[in-house]
């Protein structure tokens, strides 16, 4: 997105103008600056669409993995799947409850780390919270202070989302953990020679899939949402457990709050600049092969 | 060279020098020729500021860790038997094990603690490469330092850690010295400190926090920790491995804490939130957590920017 700036400001004036600021010892303060993980630009876009950074807020919540979970056996691995919902579900707490604390509204840019370790799953949430300038929320402020949304759309994508008529209410998560059947031992020496699919991961990886999307929509439709932006998923064997797959998917849930979907209307820009070909000399001494 | 007055002082002006460079760097910097650590379009948005680059300041300080052994700082790292909470404020829970005398090799005692110790050397280090930096860049007549890089990393394989802080010492053009004649900084140069400028907010210095935390698994945190549901307990399903989660909670509020004590009324930008967990056995770890941003000072009312336009790009 680019501004409509009327004017453009005098900034060698304006740097000036900074400097005076500093070339006097600030007076003491004990007011309670605000501190954001949001970058520049950023910053800059959620004001100008009425909100305003409150505080870096974070939640971490490490759940146990019963011993023998991930031994061999058949079909979901339920008890893997439940611990990692249940660290998403505190870790979002916990966000929550910082972000509350702040009077905030809700979290956005929340950066989502997920560690599967054998017995323990670790989840990371960090993100600023955020406020409407006004005070009104469209969700209406009681339930927003109440039950603070939890997003990991850039401040961009959340500026351009309200602008649309929607907003977050949360975030949607779902993990699934499926063993893959064991292949008998003739059905093995039979294929070793072969170039064959092994259906018995490609039919794990469709039902990991399939339970762990069904569960991040449906705690979509629990958080007051209407569908999911942003999905973003992960899949494959465990690392420590090569005969299980693992499926997560998690974006924002969305709601519309408008009356209905107001249409952005973006105008076409044409760039004539060429395309700039760089030139790194690091390529010539060999450096950063095999990254 | 100066000793630790760096980011850490709300009230102190950030990096005050003593004013002692080798002489080598004295003679380079008053050679007439500008240095620079920007790239060609930061350079380019440094001049439409009014910023004239003077030269490319650095700091350095190596630091080495004392050892674990008896007698040592550390030693109090050791065992929460010997000495307890840390006192001065410093964050400690303890967690009493809920099964009575087990055995001799049964955890019935856990704690988490803060190890101001291991903050204030890292602190002394950040510090002192800042402050050598911010030397550099007050004995060449700077307003501020722009593009700032700070780098946190192993000396070799020595084991010790090296600080090492890089930025471009600018002046105002036809603005005045900052007070006490310390410059101020930020990570930030180019497009984005024009923004910052544009909206109202000066940079007022670059400032980081390290917070540790050590965790001694009880016994419940132990089994947790390694997939048992805990002696005398019946078999259940997953556990929220509350010590743990606390923290790691804990370290990273700490972070936080330890920065906001730096902004005195400030804002900080753009934080940046780093952690390394060491882990020693089931539950039992480490975490250090660093913090890092920019400090900025409001000079003017807020300014919204006008609404964004959507585009789409063609081509």
């Amino acid at each position: 997105m680019s501004t409509s700036a009327a004017s453009t400001p005098d900034l060698r004036a304006e740097m000036r103008r900074g400097a005076e600021t500093m070339a006097v010892a600030a007076p003491p303060s004990s007011a309670r600056g605000i501190t954001s993980d949001l970058s520049v630009d950023e910053a800059l876009l959620l004001h100008a669409g009425g909100w305003e950074p409150l505080d870096l807020v974070c939640g971490v919540a490490v759940v146990s993995v019963p011993v023998g979970v991930w031994n061999w056996g058949r079909g979901a691995i339920s008890l893997a799947s439940d611990a990692h919902n249940e660290a998403v579900d505190q870790a979002a707490r916990a966000l929550r409850a910082e972000c509350a604390k702040v009077h905030g509204h809700g979290v956005v840019g929340v950066r989502v780390e997920v560690e599967v370790r054998t017995h323990h799953i670790d989840v990371e949430l960090v993100g600023t919270a955020v406020r409407p300038v006004s005070g009104e929320d469209p969700r209406g402020t009681d339930s927003a202070l109440s039950m603070p949304f939890v997003s990991d759309l850039s401040a961009r994508d959340f500026t351009l989302l309200l602008r649309a008529g929607w907003m977050p209410v949360g975030l949607a998560f779902g993990a699934s953990f499926v063993y893959s059947p064991r292949r008998t031992a003739g059905a093995a020496m039979k294929q070793s020679t072969q170039n064959i699919e092994l259906t018995n991961y490609t039919e794990a990886m469709y039902s990991a899939r399939e339970s762990a999307m069904e569960k991040m929509q449906r705690s979509a439709l629990e958080a007051g949402g209407e569908g999911v932006v942003e999905v973003k998923v992960t899949e494959g064997p465990m690392s420590f457990a090569k005969h299980a797959v693992g499926f997560t998917a998690w974006g924002t849930a969305v709601k519309l709050v408008a009356d209905e979907h107001q249409f952005v209307q973006p105008e076409m820009v044409l760039p004539l600049d060429d395309a700039v070909v760089s030139f790194q000399a690091q390529s010539l001494r060999g450096q950063g092969r095999g990254r | 060279m100066t000793d630790l007055v760096g980011p850490g002082d709300p009230d102190a002006p950030p990096g005050r020098a003593a004013g002692d460079l080798p002489e080598a760097a004295v003679r380079r910097m008053q050679s007439g020729a500008f240095s620079s650590g920007l790239s060609v379009p930061d350079f380019a948005a440094c001049l439409e500021l009014g910023l004239q680059p003077v030269a490319l300041v650095q700091g350095f300080c190596v630091m080495q860790w004392g050892w674990y052994g008896p007698g040592s700082g550390y030693s109090r790292g050791m065992s929460p038997y010997v000495y307890g909470s840390q006192g001065d404020g410093s964050y400690s829970e303890t967690y009493r094990c809920p099964h009575g005398y087990v055995s001799a090799e049964h955890r019935m005692w856990g704690q988490n603690l803060e190890q101001p110790w291991v903050e204030a050397a890292w602190t002394q280090g950040y510090g002192s490469a800042y402050a050598r930096m911010i030397e550099e860049a007050t004995d060449v007549g700077a307003h501020g330092v722009i593009g700032v890089v700070d780098r946190v990393g192993t000396l070799a394989d020595t084991g010790n850690t090296e600080f090492h802080f890089l930025g471009t010492a600018v002046r105002v053009d036809g603005g005045p010295p900052p007070a006490g004649g310390v410059p101020w900084s930020t990570y930030l140069a180019g497009q984005r400190l024009t923004k910052s400028i544009e909206a109202g907010f000066m940079p007022v210095a670059v400032v980081a926090s390290l917070a540790s935390v050590r965790v001694w698994a009880y016994c419940m945190t132990e089994y947790y920790m390694e997939g048992q549901v805990g002696w005398g307990y019946a078999a259940g399903g997953p556990q929220l491995v509350e010590q743990v989660s606390k923290a790691h909670m804990a370290a990273r509020q700490l972070a936080r804490k330890h920065v906001r004590a730096q902004l005195g009324g400030d804002e900080l930008h753009g934080a940046f939130i780093d952690v390394a967990t060491r882990e020693l056995s089931a539950g039992d770890e480490v975490i250090d957590c660093t913090l890092r941003g920019n400090r900025m000072r409001r000079f003017k009312d807020f300014d919204p920017a006008p609404a964004p336009r959507p585009t789409v790009r063609l081509g």
